[in-house]
């Protein structure tokens, strides 16, 4: 690893206070007004997903205490203003060109810089510019949301002095440091006031360009720059705005003059050929801190309340006297990579290229929890690399995406990984581009009340951008989906979307249109009632399977889930939970498909059971209204592990998206009457073959003896229904074998199956096994009857009255 | 602990055979009116800016004290959304209050709260007492419905009410109060209400059918 003094800092950060509203706490909504540096942050986030070679980029936005903004961002070389030396004319070009193709990028992306000074424009020794912090402008509004002006007065053009200006005043900049690239600086001991005063007076020249190096007595100076050079010096610094070139012109210009390349330096390999975004993730999980280090610097100090308190306090609130941050401060703190070079320092250089087919599968981290591994620095190592790989080769390595991401998905690619577990392809922004976002229409009211209270913790949700990224998520996916409508609860569904993708946001709907007709199929339909009902009266039948203590003590209180759950699956349990643990829950979801949810719902029942056991109607209604906090990894493990060990065709429900069931082996539809008033769920004959193949199941024939005798299912045991007492609630009552053989089912968690002639006594046989705290207790479908004709091989002859099993 | 701040003081001291009713009590009213904020208010002495929406209902209980009973409200705060409004009944029946909110800087809502009122009065118990609340009245500068209109709509109608406000707990007590006050005290109300709640859980629920439509 090349470790010279130029490559020890690769991000610096710099800070600076948003303005304080005055007076004015609410808007006239009576909501708080967003603070400024909400809305910084959330127009910042489109500058970290800028990337061109003349352009430091963007790495973070961090939101201090009292409004302070950091912005951290990568770092090379030296500025301008450090260099001492004066450049050569071909040197001046190259510079002049590189800051150029810097600038046409950013103009064509409607980013205006503003700012553009010596002391932001970074040079290496090899000849390589980079702009750095280039987005101060377009960040804070236009200078709206700091209190103090932006940009140099030396470099500001005569018409941004007077309160104007738009893209073309970067242009008089540029002229102006192509200027003193040439002649040297200007204006150097000259105040503010006189410097502005003296701009204003070149409103009056023919040729400002000359007249300044008159001023400077470097008119000789100026006439020995090449023609070429002067020319665009001259074009650059027109008075009127619209007379200037442009960026275009002006790249092509110097492209003709430049003589000299610049080198290509080769992409660094090992760590430092790593993307930043991933050096600076990793520094900050080996402990790097971006405002420990300010503060070392001196660029964050705390000075003791008493001296930021106003004099005086208008009534109108407009506060007078007091300290404030009065002007930008320049000074940037540098960081260097030693702490992670040295935590990172006994990798072999061959694992950061890892190989596909060589799947590393013994990392230490994962038997610990999500949380501790998206804080451990090697792990995340190693995870990154390896999803950086197969994110590449996405849509050809879904499956291997789909593998990797069931251990687990590092936070800094959620996005990607959401988006390829979803299946999203092809040209989103186009398909995105085409719909039609802004024509009102009457769930507009609906939408603007209920997206300023849609998960305002978060700072990127609560700003205006959010906001209106979000009802135009809304709108679009509204207008796409013709045949749903507008529920509460739409706009929690999207806001992880949003969350993940705030930058791109084609993808959050491409992701977005992808979740619903996977998980919520019907779910938005005006009229919804059937779909929600059945999928409640599954989500019972799971509880009952799995919770059946707690499901009878549910039943007995008549607690029933229309009363807390409808939330839960409308949304995904977006509405239930705040984002961070929506993550990690979706992450599984995603994963494991669209029956999981059934069994997170059982999940949360479980992990509230002891409160639950405890407690009447009123009591389970009250802590379902607020809900107390739920481990979600735990959770997730716990649901998993029910959904993986449940017979697939229990979960079964019509209204999914998958493909109808045609083979009768697996068919267990049954009418939605007959759905809702069932305790345990229905196993298909091929579910049930599978699991009798595994000796997994235990098979309770309820039928007479006299038909038990005729023919049975082999290894079933007899336990006929009309010789139950429903009442007595021990499975004692049921007989010696029987018992023994359900205790062992239980012991072993094997599936109880229920086989029968008819359905009625099916199920009332198993609303008992359920009520005397049986779990897996499920009815097979079609009974004994469809399963001697289907598959006639599992029955036999008992050989004698008490002999059998 | 900021319950029953209201009526502590009224209880005569030591009493020992008060009196505990149980009301069941809901909220109605177009979405983003304030019922949660209102609930929150009076339940927990809270007030959220950016308080969620409602999805399908959430309960709360709060207890108050009147001079010689103490009535224990059991409120059920409904979604405002339209398409939420099948499962309306669900919760309004065998309710002994409502109160139905609407926001003053909204004509719509009022309307809203107006429909609110017919539906109860037809489909309700004969009984129910309904209090009508126009919320957000700290933000009267920007009031779209006339208090005299109001009041007047209410005087016609029978109903109680009062302009408050969930955000400076102006009036937010005095309804539930005002409320707890109208309603009969005299026979058993005690357990009566208790079944009342769990009545809305059975699974034969009339007319209309759709639990979630």
């Amino acid at each position: 690893m090349r470790d010279n003094n130029e490559e020890k800092f690769i991000f610096a950060a710099c800070t600076y206070f948003a303005k304080n509203h005055p007076g004015e706490t609410c808007g006239s909504n009576g909501l708080p007004l967003t603070p400024s540096s909400i809305s910084i942050l959330g127009r910042a986030q489109r500058l970290l997903t800028i990337q061109h070679p003349n352009l430091c980029t963007y790495l973070d936005i961090i939101r201090g205490k009292h409004e302070r903004i950091i912005v951290v961002t990568e770092v090379f070389g030296k500025s301008l203003e450090e260099w001492k030396s004066k450049f050569s004319f071909d040197e001046v070009t190259n510079i002049g060109l590189q800051i150029s193709k810097a600038m046409l990028f950013l103009h064509k992306q409607d980013i205006v810089h503003r700012t553009l000074a010596d002391g932001n424009i970074l040079l290496d020794g090899s000849g390589r510019v980079k702009l750095f912090n280039y987005g101060m402008y377009y960040m804070t509004g236009g200078g709206s949301d700091v209190p103090f002006p932006l940009g140099l007065p030396r470099y500001l053009s005569p018409e941004t002095i007077l309160n104007g200006g738009g893209p073309a005043a970067d242009i008089w900049t540029f002229g102006i440091i192509l200027l003193e690239l040439c002649i040297g600086k200007l204006w150097q001991n000259l105040k503010p006031g006189p410097i502005l005063r003296r701009i204003l007076t070149l409103v009056h020249a023919a040729n400002p360009a000359e007249r300044i190096a008159r001023e400077h007595d470097c008119f000789e100076a100026y006439k020995l720059v090449s023609d070429h050079l002067r020319n665009i010096i001259e074009k650059c610094l027109k008075i009127y705005p619209s007379e200037r070139a442009t960026f275009e012109e002006v790249v092509e210009e110097l492209s003709q003059a430049n003589v000299k390349t610049v080198v290509d330096v080769k992409k660094p390999r090992g760590l430092m050929g790593c993307k930043l975004q991933y050096l600076y993730h990793w520094w900050q999980l080996t402990g790097g801190d971006i405002q420990a280090e300010l503060k070392k610097n001196g660029l964050i100090k705390n000075s003791p309340p008493i001296l930021s308190m106003p004099i005086a306090i208008l009534l109108d609130g407009c506060t007078i006297g007091g300290k404030r941050g009065a002007l930008f401060d320049r000074r940037i703190a540098k960081y260097s990579l030693d702490l992670l070079k040295a935590r990172l320092s006994h990798i072999p250089p061959q694992d950061f290229y890892p190989l596909m087919h060589e799947r590393r599968r013994d990392y230490d981290a994962v038997a610990l929890p999500k949380i501790i591994r998206e804080r451990d620095t090697e792990y995340q190592f190693y995870r990154l690399l390896w999803f950086q790989r197969l994110l590449i080769g996405y849509p050809y390595t879904a499956q291997y995406i789909r593998a990797e991401a069931e251990i687990d998905i590092p936070p800094l690619v959620r996005g990607d990984v959401w988006a390829a577990l979803l299946g999203v392809k092809g040209d989103i922004e186009e398909q995105y581009e085409r719909i039609d976002k802004e024509t009102p229409t009457p769930t507009d009211r609906q939408i603007d009340v209920d997206i300023p209270r849609c998960h305002q913790y978060c700072w990127l949700l609560c700003g205006s951008a959010g906001h209106r990224t979000l009802k135009r998520l809304l709108k679009a996916w509204l207008l796409t989906n013709p045949q749903y409508v507008y529920w509460q609860g739409l706009d929690s569904l999207t806001a992880p979307f949003l969350y993940l993708n705030f930058c791109n946001e084609a993808r959050a709907f491409a992701c977005l249109s992808a979740f619903v007709p996977k998980f919520l199929h019907k779910f938005f339909l005006k009229d919804n009632s059937a779909v929600i009902k059945e999928y409640l009266a599954k989500f019972w039948q799971m509880a009952a399977f799995h919770e059946p203590e707690l499901a009878t003590h549910l039943h007995e209180i008549n607690f029933v889930p229309e009363l807390f759950a409808i939330p839960w699956f409308l949304t995904m349990f977006s509405h239930v939970f705040p984002l961070h643990k929506i993550v990690h829950l979706w992450d599984a979801l995603l994963v494991e498909g669209p029956a999981l949810p059934l069994f997170m719902g059982v999940g949360i029942l479980r992990q509230l059971k002891d409160t639950l056991l405890d407690s009447g109607f009123n009591e389970c209604i009250l802590l379902f209204s607020d809900l107390p906090e739920i481990d979600i990894g735990e959770c997730v493990k716990e649901s998993i592990e029910m959904c993986r060990s449940s017979p697939k065709s229990i979960s079964y429900r019509r209204f999914t998206n998958e493909p109808e069931v045609k083979d009768p082996m697996d068919i267990v539809e049954i009418p939605m009457e007959v759905l809702l008033s069932e305790i345990s769920p229905r196993i298909s004959m091929s579910d049930f073959f599978s699991l009798t193949c595994q000796d997994k199941c235990c098979v309770v024939d309820i039928r007479s003896n006299l038909l038990y005798e005729k023919s049975c299912i082999e290894g079933s045991v007899n336990v006929p229904y009309s010789g139950v007492q429903l009442g007595q609630r021990d499975l004692r009552a049921l007989g010696l074998n029987a018992h023994r053989a359900l205790r062992h089912a239980v012991t072993h968690k094997n599936t109880i199956v229920i086989a029968s002639a008819e359905d009625e006594t099916a199920q009332l046989f198993s609303d008992y096994l359920v009520k005397c705290n049986v779990p897996r207790v499920c009815i097979l479908y079609g009974g004994i009857s469809a399963l001697q004709s289907h598959v006639p091989s599992l029955f036999i002859v008992p050989i004698k009255k008490t002999g059998s099993k | 602990m900021a319950t029953n701040r209201s009526g502590a003081s009224q209880r005569p001291n030591g009493a020992p055979q008060t009196k505990v009713c149980q009301f069941k009590l809901v909220l109605l009213g177009e979405s983003a009116v304030g019922k949660s904020s209102l609930v929150l208010r009076f339940v927990k002495g809270q007030f959220h800016e950016y308080q969620e929406s409602t999805i399908g209902a959430a309960f709360l209980t709060q207890t108050v004290c009147l001079d010689d009973t103490t009535v224990k409200f059991e409120i059920w705060d409904t979604a405002g959304q339209e398409r939420y409004h099948s499962l309306a009944p669900m919760y309004y029946r065998g309710a002994q209050a409502a109160i139905v909110v609407y926001d003053i800087t909204n004509q719509d809502t009022f309307g809203r709260a107006k429909n609110w009122v017919k539906e109860l009065q037809r489909q309700a118990s004969p009984s129910i007492v309904i209090a009508l609340a126009g919320n957000k009245s700290d933000l009267a500068a920007k009031r779209m419905v006339e208090f005299d209109e109001a009041q007047a709509y209410a005087d016609e109608n029978g109903l109680l009410f009062m302009e408050t406000s969930a955000k400076t707990a102006m009036n937010v007590n005095d309804i539930f109060l005002a409320i707890a006050n109208k309603l009969p005290k005299s026979e058993g109300a005690g357990g009566g209400s208790a079944a009342g709640a769990r009545r809305l859980a059975d699974g034969e629920q009339p007319r209309s059918s759709a639990c979630c439509k």
